[in-house]
């Protein structure tokens, strides 16, 4: 998967879990006080997309050590989520 | 669907046995489910990749779960002085690893669907702080806390998480106990009786059915303390 399909399906996942209909950056924080998402609408994401990597052919892991490191972590923004996405699909 | 984990002896297997009699599809899990009479996999909860392989296997079955039940564990009768270094890892590992393992990896299959009763298991050892199971104790001690917390973080899915925490009910986990401290602790419950596999049974319908929905975070000793 390239970074443009993963994009939109990062994308429409996160849209899928959020009730405003805002439009989505790169930029934008997942994680930490600036985050689009509460903890809860963090787990729904991670879910979400585990299912959508299924669908896709391959395994979506958010548990590594530092999946929510607000410095460091696949979360810390939309930007870095769609990288490591993508990034994961071609590892499989 | 339920999922029962130990499910090929002691109380899992009473729980299996009793969930399928009363119509329940259930899958077992064990480390050696050969010998099952429902549907199973292999699985030993101590094991961090043993759960997640089960847990994938169970999410291709694309099929709700209703419960979740952490029946699998195991005892070992000591003073923390005299318990080796093996046994102490070993009980740490399956009773509180284990159980934090399968909620991690289970829990996920019922986010979605947005209900859920996952039940895991103590022993009143942990209330009443029992002379003689102390590494035990703090293993299931963990689990108590562990549970509570947990409820707290899966209150938002509509997934509830309790504790069973039973006395000295017959089963494998009970060999080394003599009948006089069987008695002993018995003496310190509330209700002083000796309660059965079918006692706990019974609590374990009452946590999966509607009529519990408003519980959640709680343990529940049996015979109470």
């Amino acid at each position: 998967m390239d970074i443009i399909e993963a994009k939109k399906i990062v994308e429409k996942a996160i849209l899928s879990i959020l009730t405003d209909n805002i439009k989505i950056k790169d930029d934008m924080h997942l994680v930490g006080s600036e985050s689009l998402l509460d903890s809860m609408k963090l787990v729904e994401l991670c879910v979400l997309l585990e299912e959508l990597a299924d669908e896709n052919g391959f395994e979506f892991n958010w548990t590594s050590e530092t999946a929510m490191s607000k410095s460091r972590g696949m979360f810390r923004s939309v930007a870095t989520l769609t990288a490591e996405f993508a990034r994961q699909s071609k590892a499989s | 669907m339920i999922i029962v984990t130990g499910a090929s002896r002691g109380l899992g297997k009473s729980i299996t046995e009793r969930l399928t009699d009363r119509g329940e599809k259930v899958i077992g899990l064990a480390r050696s489910p050969d010998n099952l009479k429902v549907q199973s996999l292999k699985c030993d909860v101590s094991d961090y990749n043993s759960v997640k392989n089960a847990a994938r296997d169970i999410k291709k079955l694309k099929t709700p779960i209703k419960a979740f039940i952490n029946a699998a564990g195991i005892a070992s009768m000591n003073m923390a002085i005299t318990t080796d270094e093996f046994t102490v890892q070993k009980l740490i590992q399956t009773n509180l690893m284990g159980t934090i393992y399968c909620c991690q990896l289970f829990a996920p299959l019922m986010v979605r669907q947005k209900y859920g009763s996952i039940i895991n298991f103590s022993t009143i050892a942990v209330a009443l702080a029992l002379k003689g199971e102390s590494v035990y104790a703090a293993s299931k001690a963990g689990v108590e806390v562990f549970s509570r917390t947990f409820a707290r973080e899966m209150a938002d899915f509509n997934i509830r998480v309790n504790c069973i925490a039973p006395g000295p009910i017959s089963t494998d986990l009970l060999k080394g106990i003599t009948d006089t401290q069987i008695k002993k602790i018995i003496s310190n419950q509330i209700i002083q009786k000796q309660f059965q596999k079918s006692d706990v049974c019974d609590l374990v319908e009452l946590l999966i059915d509607k009529k519990a929905l408003s519980l959640s975070g709680q343990v529940l000793n049996i015979g109470g303390v």
